[in-house]
């Protein structure tokens, strides 16, 4: 290998750049183990870092058994009945069913960033507020949510529709403006009507764009789920993750925010290949 | 009567306002050929947006048919210099879009009438494809996979699908190489033949419109700070000979030269 192996212009082989992607992951077990072992063999009953048996365990239960508030549903019944009634289950529904339901409401958000971008009058009446708006920090509003809409469902879906509504409001209007003007002019004299300009021309075309920055704002939604379910909440992943923490419960706490990360990439993979899908004419992802 | 009639048109931007267009004259008869010619900055992209409805001078109208246009409408069809074709469409979807949008709404079109037409325009396209030289296997292509020169041809016959009486091009072929460009003229004027619409063509090289124009509107500013008038009106025989453009290029030059 030449002394310019760290150069721009150096072009790493196949082997290479596959090793050297993979290696940081490699680093990181290797190193908690590391960890983890020294401390065990300091203090056998050491809870910060617990052993891969002790977190295999946690989620062996997690996985098998049922929530400890709730009851245990008689004997085993098959492996996917006990499944069905576990906890991580449990959590994972209740987060999950949040989660899309804050999806959903955000297509009004795209709807009506769309048609302030394209229908001046709609524009002027929203646009400051809407400025304004995205410049409150959700989370300061968790208190005033609570006290208008009590403690359940509603108030955290409300804080994850008030946290993220701005920003896809705002990413549409800015994506519409950019549709350059000689498109809707053109669609004016073949013939169509503003809504078919709005839904059929100017919306298709920028729709790879606005999943796009859906997908970018994922943590987002993610972020104020975690801190709603966190703070008020009786079941949910990170209404677990809290509850754990009280006990230092890291053998199920370690392993149920690994699962987090990889519901969210599949969440991600999921709608990057929907994306490609739909949009085959899409060529900047 | 006129098809096109530009009444004492003056056209200001900014502030302080800047004149761009002056008291601009100007009658198109129907089926006429007519290349606006001009320096960048000109006005005659204005002139032409005027005459698409997109823009409003502050003082004169803009007659189309003896009658005011606010709004780019089906009357009139427009192919510009570049985002002429809808990235979403398929070549095909693209030249059928301009029928089935305007005949069927949201509702009709799931009605059988839909799809009986949508079939017929899709055969009106396919000749229209071969017209402008294009292969079948183009149809299904999305236009960032045709070339720049392809891309326009498609464009317009999206425009020609309509059948407009007026047909407006803003540097349509500007961004093309001269060989591509010397096609596409050849091509547009045979379908300015063929179809008898009215053609108004914004244009900066001299050439280009003298190939074809039936006649060349030059615009040019009197002074650095004076807005557009018409300097130049010449009519261009039919067939031009090869022979007569250079001369003819001298004359425009000149015409130019003189109003700067």
């Amino acid at each position: 290998m030449s002394a310019g192996f760290l150069l721009i212009h150096a072009k790493p082989s196949r082997l290479w750049s596959t090793g050297l992607s993979w290696f940081l992951f490699v680093a990181v077990i290797a190193s908690y183990l590391w960890v983890s072992d020294a401390r065990h063999r300091e203090n056998p009953e050491d809870r910060v870092t617990p052993t891969v048996a002790q977190m295999g365990a946690g989620m062996w239960k997690a996985v098998m058994e049922p929530a400890e508030e709730d009851e245990a549903t008689g004997e085993a019944r098959g492996w996917v009945d006990r499944f069905a009634h576990s906890m991580l289950w449990k959590d994972t529904r209740a987060t999950a069913r949040r989660f899309f339901i804050s999806l959903v409401l955000l297509i009004p958000a795209v709807i009506l960033g769309l048609h302030m971008g394209l229908f001046p009058f709609a524009g002027a009446f929203f646009l400051r507020f809407v400025l304004f708006f995205d410049k409150i920090v959700a989370l300061s509003l968790l208190p005033i949510l609570f006290i208008a809409f009590g403690i359940d469902e509603l108030s955290k879906i409300m804080l994850i529709v008030i946290g993220v509504t701005p920003t896809i409001i705002l990413d549409t209007f800015n994506l519409t403006k950019g549709v350059p003007d000689e498109q809707v002019v053109k669609a004016f004299t073949l013939g169509a009507g503003d809504f078919d300009v709005a839904y059929r021309v100017v919306l298709k075309q920028i729709a790879p764009r606005v999943l796009n920055s859906i997908r970018l704002n994922l943590k987002a939604v993610m972020l104020f789920l975690f801190a709603g379910e966190m703070i008020a909440s009786t079941d949910g992943l990170a209404y677990r993750i809290a509850l754990l923490r009280r006990h230092m419960g890291m053998d199920v706490i370690i392993p149920y925010v690994l699962w987090v990360a990889l519901l969210l990439f599949l969440v991600d993979f999921g709608m990057r290949m929907l994306n490609r899908r739909l949009h085959p004419w899409f060529t900047e992802a | 009567m006129a098809l096109i009639r530009i009444e004492d048109v003056f056209v200001a931007y900014g502030t302080p306002a800047r004149a761009v267009l002056a008291g601009i004259d100007l009658e198109i008869e129907e089926g006429s050929f007519v290349c606006v010619l001009g320096q960048t900055g000109c006005g005659k992209s204005t002139l032409l947006r005027l005459v698409l409805g997109c823009e409003k001078a502050l003082r004169g109208r803009v007659l189309i048919d003896g009658a005011e246009h606010p709004q780019p409408d089906r009357s009139r069809g427009y192919v510009p210099q570049k985002y002429s074709l809808f990235p979403d469409k398929t070549v095909l979807d693209n030249i059928t879009f301009g029928p089935e949008v305007s005949e069927f709404g949201l509702l009709t079109r799931w009605t059988p009438a839909y799809f009986r037409r949508r079939r017929q325009l899709r055969e009106e396209a396919h000749d229209y494809l071969k017209r402008i030289g294009l292969r079948e296997s183009d149809a299904t292509k999305y236009p960032h996979q045709l070339s720049g020169g392809m891309q326009q041809r498609v464009a317009i016959a999206q425009a020609l699908m309509m059948r407009p009486r007026i047909l407006l091009m803003d540097e349509a072929f500007s961004a093309l190489d001269s060989g591509t460009r010397r096609e596409m003229q050849r091509l547009v004027r045979q379908l300015w033949a063929d179809t008898g619409t009215t053609v108004l063509f914004v244009t900066h090289n001299i050439d280009e419109a003298l190939r074809l124009g039936t006649r060349v509107v030059v615009l040019a500013k009197e002074s650095p700070d004076a807005g557009s008038r018409v300097a130049m009106d010449l009519a261009v025989p039919d067939p031009c000979e090869e022979e007569q453009i250079p001369l003819l290029m001298r004359q425009l030059e000149d015409g130019v030269l003189q109003a700067g």
